[in-house]
């Protein structure tokens, strides 16, 4: 009868024994049991060839290769410094691309990690719009981008000029606004107070937005592109462009606002 | 300097706040948590968010790790299989749901564990495996009951000894010996019935 003790070792003893006389560190008198036992006993034979054949299956899968942007996504997502390299910037020479490329990847890191909140998309999208038409009102083409200089010369030099341009229509506008608003005066002056002031919603609306947004740092930068866009692109981005950052790795109990972060970055890049 | 001495230290500058010694820790452990989560939870994208999660957790964690109560290794895979069964938990619905589906596969192309297995099966270790087989296996694994995975894939994929084990599954050695014999003849039966089928 399969399962009973046969010879001097019973199914439980070879099932003890099974995984050392597999991995090869059986031997003597216990392993010309264990095999006598393998050959009589009808549950236990065929384990020992299923085991040794799964053993087999398992040992035939290779390392897989882990996606090439994992490391980063966990430096950002944990330290958030991106790698050594930036860490040491100040003492190890690196290359000028390289030393830009980290710039930008911390510059952008938190920006694209909240905007891949879902209650930021909205306001990203806002914010993209807003801006891309008092760029165009500025006469920057946004297909000019693509081909845009960014050594970090002529991005401050692009700053100003933009700048310069996104003044000049906003006094053009205010010019207009005024004479809007005398001409309303002219009208109201003229007319008892029917209509209701439509400039004073408009106030309203403007404090709505302002009292909306904390103090945290994001949302500031949120708020300065979703506002009426009367900044011009890169004020809000251009101070953080100083240079390296400075280790923000501080002690492990204290966690950076980033690893806080509850969404996941597997489609990062 | 061995394995472990090198891992203390690298876990005393980076709880100084050596940065660096994270991105060390995080070069020298991501492949090995990113395949503990690949042969476990199955998919590519599941391992991916698990692999971060685990950082994640044991950047937070990493001052309360003690060397002198043992290796670091074992630590680490013990943060990732606590973070595995919170996964197969929460997932547990959904994967009941996906049963219905013939395929576990990633890949939109992929053919039922049936068309895959190779007639008689030669024994795996008796030559160049083929992607497809290899993608049958992986498949096969995630079958297995998850306490007879997590033993197998510490054991034979992993290289963990039962003692390692035991302490990460926090079993006797008797238990996770036995869970490992079981989680092999259950995989070759999978892999054998399988192949039946198609003859
Ligand atoms: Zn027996």
């Amino acid at each position: 009868m399969p399962g009973k003790e046969d010879n001097r070792m019973s199914c439980s003893e070879f099932d003890a024994l099974l995984s050392q006389a597999i991995d090869g560190t059986l031997a003597g008198d216990r392993l010309s049991e264990f095999e006598n036992h393998a050959r009589v006993c009808k549950l236990c034979g065929p384990l020992l060839h299923e085991a040794e054949a799964g053993r087999s299956w398992l040992k035939s899968l290779t390392e897989v290769e882990p996606p090439d942007q994992l490391v980063s996504n966990i430096l950002l997502r944990t330290s958030g410094v991106l790698s050594s390299r930036h860490v040491t910037g100040e003492h190890v020479p690196t290359s000028w691309l390289g030393r830009i490329r980290n710039w930008a990847g911390v510059l952008a890191s938190p920006v694209v990690v909240m905007a891949r909140q879902p209650r930021f998309a909205m306001s990203f999208g806002m914010a993209f719009f807003t801006l891309s038409v008092t760029l165009s009102l500025a006469g920057v083409k946004l297909s000019d981008l693509r081909h845009m200089d960014l050594r970090p010369s002529s991005i401050r030099r692009t700053y100003y000029e933009t700048t310069g341009r996104v003044v000049k229509y906003y006094e053009n506008i205010r010019f207009v606004y005024e004479i809007e608003s005398r001409v309303r005066q002219f009208k109201e002056a003229a007319t008892p107070a029917e209509q209701p002031s439509e400039q004073q919603n408009n106030n309203d609306r403007k404090n709505k937005t302002k009292n909306d947004t904390s103090g945290q740092p994001d949302q500031k930068q949120e708020r300065n592109y979703s506002q009426e866009g009367n900044r011009p692109i890169f004020a809000a981005s251009l101070p953080i462009y100083r240079g390296p950052e400075p280790v923000r790795f501080s002690t492990v109990g204290a966690p950076e606002p980033t690893v806080v972060s509850v969404t996941t970055c597997r489609r990062f890049s | 300097m061995e394995d472990a001495q090198l891992a203390a230290l690298l876990v005393r500058r980076c709880v100084a706040g050596d940065a660096v010694a994270w991105e060390e820790i995080v070069q020298r452990y991501h492949r090995r948590i990113y395949n503990l989560c690949y042969r476990f939870a199955g998919s590519a994208d599941d391992a991916q968010d698990l692999t971060q999660e685990v950082f994640i957790r044991m950047y937070r964690t990493l001052n309360s790790y003690d060397v002198g109560r043992g290796a670091f290794m074992t630590w680490v895979t013990t943060l990732t299989r606590n973070l595995l069964v919170d996964h197969f938990r929460k997932t547990k619905h959904d994967r009941l749901t996906d049963s219905l589906d013939a395929t576990t596969s990633d890949h939109p192309d992929a053919m039922t564990l049936g068309d895959r297995i190779p007639d008689e099966g030669p024994p795996p270790d008796s030559g160049v495996q083929s992607r497809e087989t290899k993608e049958t296996v992986h498949e096969a694994l995630q079958k297995l009951s998850p306490e007879l995975r997590e033993a197998v894939i510490l054991r034979d994929l992993q290289d963990m000894d039962y003692r390692e084990i035991a302490t990460v599954l926090k079993v006797p050695e008797g238990t996770v010996k036995s869970r490992i014999n079981r989680g092999r003849a259950e995989l070759a039966r999978l892999l054998q019935r399988t192949y039946r089928q198609v003859m």
